[in-house]
This record gives C-alpha cells, sequence and structure tokens, in this order.
C-alpha cells in the first residue's frame, strides 16, 4: 500500500502533491463502496477514533462520523461548546484523558489556529485537523479539489476564484495550498477589510470586483461570512454585504460562461449566495457534501496504515 | 577574603584601563588594585580572554511581585538576576497591585542592602497602569521611583501622554513608553507578514508601533521633557527616532533578541517564541543592528518575561506573551557581538542606561567599590532545570547549548562566582 508522507494531516500546507493523489485515488475506491447497497468496509476494524469538537459542527462531524462508520471504526464523539480553558482543563488534559481509553486517533476541531499541531507535539496518536480557528482545514479543501477534479476532469490549468471573507477563512487558506500543489491558478476576491494583507505573497491573484472574479474563473468556491470568527466589524452590514458581494442566479446567467459554484456550507442563504444560485444547475454544493465523506475516509484509512 | 580576576580584557570607555587586559584586585567589595602585578590573593579566577565591566544593568525588568509570585518573586529575580551578570535592576510596575505609591517602591527596594543586585522601582504614570489618571508622580520620585513608564502597556490617552511628559519635568524624570496602538493589535497574536498569513494568525502591524512612535514623538516635541522608548522592534521606528535624536532629549532600547530572532521562528506554534513587540522580519533586524552600531539604540534590556508552564503550554492564541532572558542576554550579546563591537554593546548595559535612569556610575579603578561584572564570551553552557534560576522555564532557548556567561558579579560588598571556577 502506497503510503502518505506525514503521519498526520495537520494541513496541506504540510503535505504533498503525491500525498494529495494518493488520497484522491483513494477516495475514488470509497466513493465507489459508499454508493454500494453495502456501504460498509471492515478497513478500520479494531481502530478507535475520537471525534474531539471544540467548535460547534454540524456537517463536518457528521461526515467524519459516517465515514469512521463506513470503514467500521469504533467511534467515540466529544463536544464542548466552549473551550476546555474556559472549563478549567487543558486541552492537553482533555485529550490525554480520550488517550487513556486507548484511542488510535484523533479527529480535531478547534478554535485555536496550531492547537493540533500542538498536539502532535505531545501525542503519540495520529491526529485529524478538522479545522483550527483560522488556519487550516485541510479535508475541506481536500474534498473541494476532488469536487472540482471530478467535475472538470482535472485541477492542473483551472482558474477558481475563492469569494468572500478570506481573512478568518480556513478554507480559503487550505484551499489555496491545494490548488497550487494541483497546479490551478487561483484568485481571491472580497471585501478588502477580508483580505489578508500579505496574502498576495501567497502567490495569488487579488480581486475586489465580484464580477470580474466570476468573468474570470472556472470555479467560484463561495465562502460563508464567519460572523462567529469576527471579533472586529469588518464591514458595516450583511445587507451592503449582500448587495455588493453576494451572488445570484441573474449574475451567473449574465456570464459569457458556464462556472460551477461551491460552497463549503453552511450557507447564508441571500448573503453570500442566493438561494436560486445555490439551488442552480451550476451549483455542485451536494457533490461536495458527499465526496467529502469518500475523501475523509481515504484519509483516515491512509492514516490508520500507519498506526 | 581577596579575590584576584588575572587578565580580563577591561571595558570602561573613559577609564585609563579601557581596552586593557589587567590583574584586579578585590576585597570587601572594594577594588584594590589594578596592574600587572600577580597580587596574592584567596581566590583566583583566570580570566583571560574574559571581560570585565562596570555591573551589568537591566532596564525594565518584569517581576510577579507582589501579585503574580509563581511566575517570579523578588528573590527568584535576585538569584536570576545574578547568575545573568547583573547588578542593578530597573523594575516594571506591573505587579498586582502596581507600583504606584510609596509602599510600593519600598516593598521592590526594601532589601537593597542585604542584596548582591540592587532592585530600582520603575513607577507606573497612570493609576493602575490604565492609561487615563496619573499618579502622584512627584511624590513617588522622592520616594525613589527612577523612572516613570506604564510597563508592558502603552499609555494610549494621547493628552495623558502629554501631560505626564510635562508634569515629569519638574524633576527632569524619565518617561519610558512601550510604543503600541493597541486598536491595530487588537487580538494580534504575531508579527504581520507572510508568517502570518501562512498560519492563519492575526497580526500586529509594524505600523501599529510606528504610529505610537510617530504620535509621542510629535508629543515629545510640543511638550518637551525626557522620554525613553522601551523595546523597538522595525526598521521605520529605528529611521525615525534616529532623526528625531537630532533634536528632542530621546532614547530608546532593544530587547537582547529581538534582533536576532524573525517570525519565521513562529511556523511550528511554538508559544515560546510569541513576544510582545513580535519577531519581525530579517530586513527590520538589519536595522536593529545598525542601529545598534550608529548608536541610534542606547539601551540593550533583556526583555524578562517570566510565565508559568500554565500560562505557556497551550494553544498559541491562548498563550501569554514573553521571554526569560536575563540568563541568556550575555548569550545574545555574545551573538550580537558578531556584528557589533564588545564596547559598544557592554556601554548599552552599562553607562548609557545608568545615565538615563540618574544612577551612580561605578568606576572601575583602585580605591572604588566593586560593582563589577566578569563575563566570558565563549564559555559554553545549557539552559536547563540545573542552571536556570528563574521560576518559569519560557525560554525558546530551555535545554539548549548557548556560548557567552557570566562569569563573576560583585556588588554592595557580596559577590558570585560561578561554581564552574571552583
Amino acid at each position: 500500500m502506497s503510503r502518505l508522507s506525514q503521519k498526520h494531516l495537520l494541513g496541506i500546507k504540510d503535505i504533498t502533491r503525491q500525498d494529495i493523489e494518493l488520497i484522491f485515488e483513494t477516495a475514488d475506491n470509497f466513493k465507489d463502496v459508499i454508493n454500494r447497497p453495502i456501504k460498509k468496509v471492515p478497513s478500520l476494524r479494531d481502530v478507535t477514533v475520537a471525534n474531539v469538537f471544540f467548535e460547534n459542527s454540524t456537517r463536518t462531524r457528521l461526515s467524519f462520523e459516517l465515514a469512521q462508520k463506513r470503514l467500521s471504526a469504533d467511534v467515540i464523539n466529544f463536544s464542548a461548546s466552549n473551550s476546555s480553558v474556559k472549563k478549567g482543563e487543558t486541552l492537553l488534559d482533555t485529550v490525554n484523558n480520550i488517550l487513556a481509553m486507548k484511542v488510535d486517533m484523533i479527529v480535531m476541531r478547534h478554535a485555536s489556529p496550531g492547537a493540533p499541531h500542538y498536539l502532535s507535539r505531545h501525542i503519540k496518536a495520529n491526529i485529524v485537523n478538522a479545522g483550527d480557528g483560522t488556519h487550516e482545514h485541510p479535508t475541506q479543501a481536500l474534498l473541494d479539489t476532488f469536487s472540482i477534479r471530478e467535475k472538470l476532469g482535472g485541477v492542473e490549468g483551472k482558474k477558481i476564484a475563492i469569494i468572500g471573507d478570506i481573512l478568518h477563512s480556513r478554507v480559503a487558506l487550505s484551499n489555496i495550498f491545494a490548488l497550487q500543489k494541483l497546479g490551478a491558478k487561483v484568485m481571491v476576491c472580497g471585501p478588502p477589510t477580508l483580505l489578508p494583507k500579505y496574502i498576495a505573497q501567497l502567490g495569488v491573484q487579488v480581486e475586489l470586483d465580484v464580477m470580474k472574479a466570476l468573468q474570470w474563473c472556472d470555479v467560484a468556491n463561495v465562502l460563508r461570512i464567519q460572523l462567529e470568527r469576527q471579533q472586529i466589524k469588518y464591514f458595516p452590514s450583511l445587507r451592503e454585504y449582500s448587495l455588493y458581494y453576494g451572488i445570484t442566479k441573474k449574475i451567473l446567467d449574465s456570464l459569457k460562461k458556464q462556472i460551477v459554484i461551491m460552497h463549503p456550507g453552511p450557507i447564508n442563504r441571500g448573503v453570500e449566495l442566493s438561494s436560486d444560485a445555490a439551488d442552480s444547475h451550476h451549483s455542485i454544493i451536494l457533490d461536495q457534501v458527499e465526496n467529502g465523506v469518500a475523501v475523509r475516509m481515504a484519509v483516515m484509512y491512509l492514516l490508520a496504515g500507519q498506526i | 577574603m581577596k579575590i584576584l580576576l588575572q587578565s580580563p580584557r577591561i571595558l570602561q570607555k573613559g577609564s585609563p584601563f579601557h581596552n586593557k587586559e589587567k590583574n584586579v584586585l578585590i576585597q570587601n567589595g572594594r577594588i584594590q588594585e589594578i596592574g600587572d602585578k600577580n597580587y596574592s590573593a584567596d581566590r583566583i579566577v583566570k580570566a583571560q580572554g574574559m571581560l570585565l565591566s562596570a555591573g551589568w544593568v537591566d532596564m525594565g525588568t518584569y517581576v510577579g511581585d507582589p501579585g503574580l509570585e509563581h511566575k517570579e518573586d523578588l528573590e527568584s529575580l535576585n538569584k536570576t538576576a545574578i547568575a545573568g551578570g547583573f547588578t542593578t535592576l530597573a523594575v516594571l510596575p506591573n505587579t498586582q497591585p502596581v507600583v504606584q505609591s510609596k509602599n510600593e517602591i519600598s516593598y521592590i527596594t526594601r532589601n537593597n542592602d542585604s542584596r548582591l543586585v540592587q532592585f530600582h522601582a520603575m513607577a507606573a504614570v497612570t493609576k493602575n497602569t490604565k492609561g487615563e489618571e496619573l499618579t502622584e508622580m512627584i511624590d513617588l520620585h522622592e520616594a525613589g521611583a527612577i523612572a516613570f513608564t506604564d510597563g508592558l502597556k502603552p499609555i494610549w490617552h494621547t493628552d495623558v501622554f502629554y501631560k505626564a511628559l510635562q508634569y515629569l519635568q519638574k524633576f527632569d524624570g524619565l518617561l519610558v513608553d512601550h510604543a503600541e496602538d493597541q486598536w491595530l493589535n487588537m487580538f494580534g497574536q504575531m508579527h504581520e507578514g507572510l508568517q502570518s498569513t501562512l498560519l492563519g494568525m492575526k497580526g500586529m502591524p509594524r505600523i501599529a508601533e510606528e504610529i505610537a512612535i510617530s504620535r509621542n514623538l510629535e508629543l515629545l516635541a510640543y511638550a518637551g521633557g525626557r522620554l525613553h522608548f522601551s523595546k523597538v522592534s522595525t526598521a521605520k521606528s529605528i529611521d525615525m527616532l534616529r532623526s528625531a535624536k537630532k533634536k528632542l532629549q530621546l532614547s530608546c532600547d532593544i530587547t537582547s533578541y529581538q534582533a536576532l530572532l524573525t517570525d519565521e521562528q513562529l511556523k511550528n506554534f511554538d508559544t515560546h517564541y510569541k513576544v510582545n513587540p513580535p519577531l519581525r522580519e530579517r530586513a527590520d533586524n538589519d536595522a536593529l543592528l545598525k542601529g545598534l552600531k550608529d548608536g541610534t539604540i542606547d539601551v540593550i534590556c533583556s526583555g524578562h518575561l517570566p510565565q508559568d508552564e500554565e500560562s505557556k503550554q497551550l494553544e498559541f492564541d491562548l498563550a501569554d506573551f514573553g521571554i526569560i532572558s536575563l540568563q541568556t542576554m550575555g548569550s545574545n550579546l555574545a551573538t550580537l557581538a558578531e556584528e557589533v563591537e564588545w564596547e559598544n554593546l557592554i556601554e548599552k548595559i552599562t553607562t548609557t542606561p545608568r545615565r538615563l535612569l540618574n544612577l551612580e556610575q561605578p568606576l572601575i579603578e583602585p580605591e572604588t567599590k566593586a560593582n563589577l561584572t566578569l563575563f566570558d564570551p565563549e564559555r559554553s553552557w545549557t539552559l536547563d532545570d540545573k542552571t536556570n534560576q528563574s521560576k518559569a522555564k519560557n525560554s525558546p532557548w530551555f535545554n539548549s547549548k548557548l556560548k557567552g556567561k557570566a562569569v563573576a558579579v560583585f556588588n554592595n560588598n557580596k559577590s558570585w562566582i560561578d561554581k564552574d571556577e571552583d
């Protein structure tokens, strides 16, 4: 069996193009599996996985849990809406308590950038980063690029515009790394206050006008406005945002070409994406969700090969 | 007991012994002889290749006593300072309670008579260092405060800053400012740049420091007075200070580690490199080195900021800022000495801070009180559980091999000689 270059999946920044391609090939097989009448394989039998979520999540946690169950892993779930620190227990103590129950793999979401990296220096179990603050969300980027590959036949040379709140988005950063590793051209677009000042140094194009971004791209990955991660006010109102940065079916129809619309969910309908755009034939949002399970199965399967 | 320091290189500009290798005999807390003779002594320290200077001064040391003694108390600070080669510390007011009355000043200084290291209090400029209301600075000055600062916090209020500069002129008091615009740095974790973008972390832009420096230079020009900027970090700050120093009573310092580390050190989210001002980029560090060489930077401070393990061993954005650096400052200086002359560096940790703080200048001459630091720039050592004297361990160099170590200090009729000399 081919192996990943890393023991953990902490971020896309740390893995190679070969790793990504191996995950895609493995996910192709698992996508077949989950579309069969018997959707389960015994690959992770006797492997115990803990989903440790320090931040609210519905679909990512469900997607991971479903992927684990399809792989026949034993699953435990830990959620804390408040950070463990506020409850008086440190992250390390919380995780070590869970590991004492003989857990092999940790899937963690945490509000602090670098939290899984910190953990990886102190524990032996494999770690999958399910989102660390405003840093990375590697499995989301993998399923996004997997979905682009599926829809357009490949990622190399394709033009992808990431639109919205880039500053607070772990999805944006992971997507930029993944897309660049796979040879795509990347543009970011949003209100200037929601674009990191030094983002161009990552080798991406920067555009402030949504229409120009949509005219340029093959795929628009529309991000959720992360109101919950904004500690400071970055734009005046949702109303103005939706008027000047929101994407509607009317706008999509006015383009001279077909583009693909993606969104990592959950959508703020009527803010970054109108309902008629989200539900249009442009959208592959639900394909992303389906692919999420296959890609996460592939990631955990490949990491479990190193247990 | 007679102690003979054999052939150290004496560094004290203006002294007849400056830059010469001489034998120095110390007895009963005084320098008895300086010369080429092999004086008889009870204890001989072979000091060839070592540097002998006036005792080192740290201008702005953090201590958690009173209030946060688990981070560092006055006793552990004393030991740490000795091991680092210091004989004088100007202590920051960021204790609990804040140093803002005679009581707190006497608490800091009360054991000076029996202690090798002399602690001096820098008192708060504003009540509870909130930046709003002035403290009783004349009374604090009378009680022994040697400078006025809100320490780790900026004096954000323009009018309060202006009035502090005015008020201190009654006794030519020194205002020490940590220049930072808190709004631009709000929730900031590290230097804003490519690295913070790659790590998804809220940055602390250079301009947050530069705006504060620019504003406060204008206030100084308007109000008059004496101003010292502590822990400067950006290239543009240095440029602004260089030109402003031509016409204003102005000085500044950097921490000993600032010019040696960059934000790339943070790429693995190591909280030991989380400091304020943040580690910046190579170009900034080059400007700091230039500022050290041409005298724009007057003082080098340790930036000693002890944190307990619970404040550092956690997620990056939840961790506190700071490095313990009293003991490693000498090693930092030894690295800086590859670029900057030793006599220049030594001046920035002895003569200049004493001049700014109006402290007596110890002389390296016979028949004077011994207030001395003997430093071996070549000595290898490791900061670890055995050698660390601080209560805290938050150093990026913990368990690392370092070069350059204090070997002996003399002050207040007391001496400490590194046990490796036995």
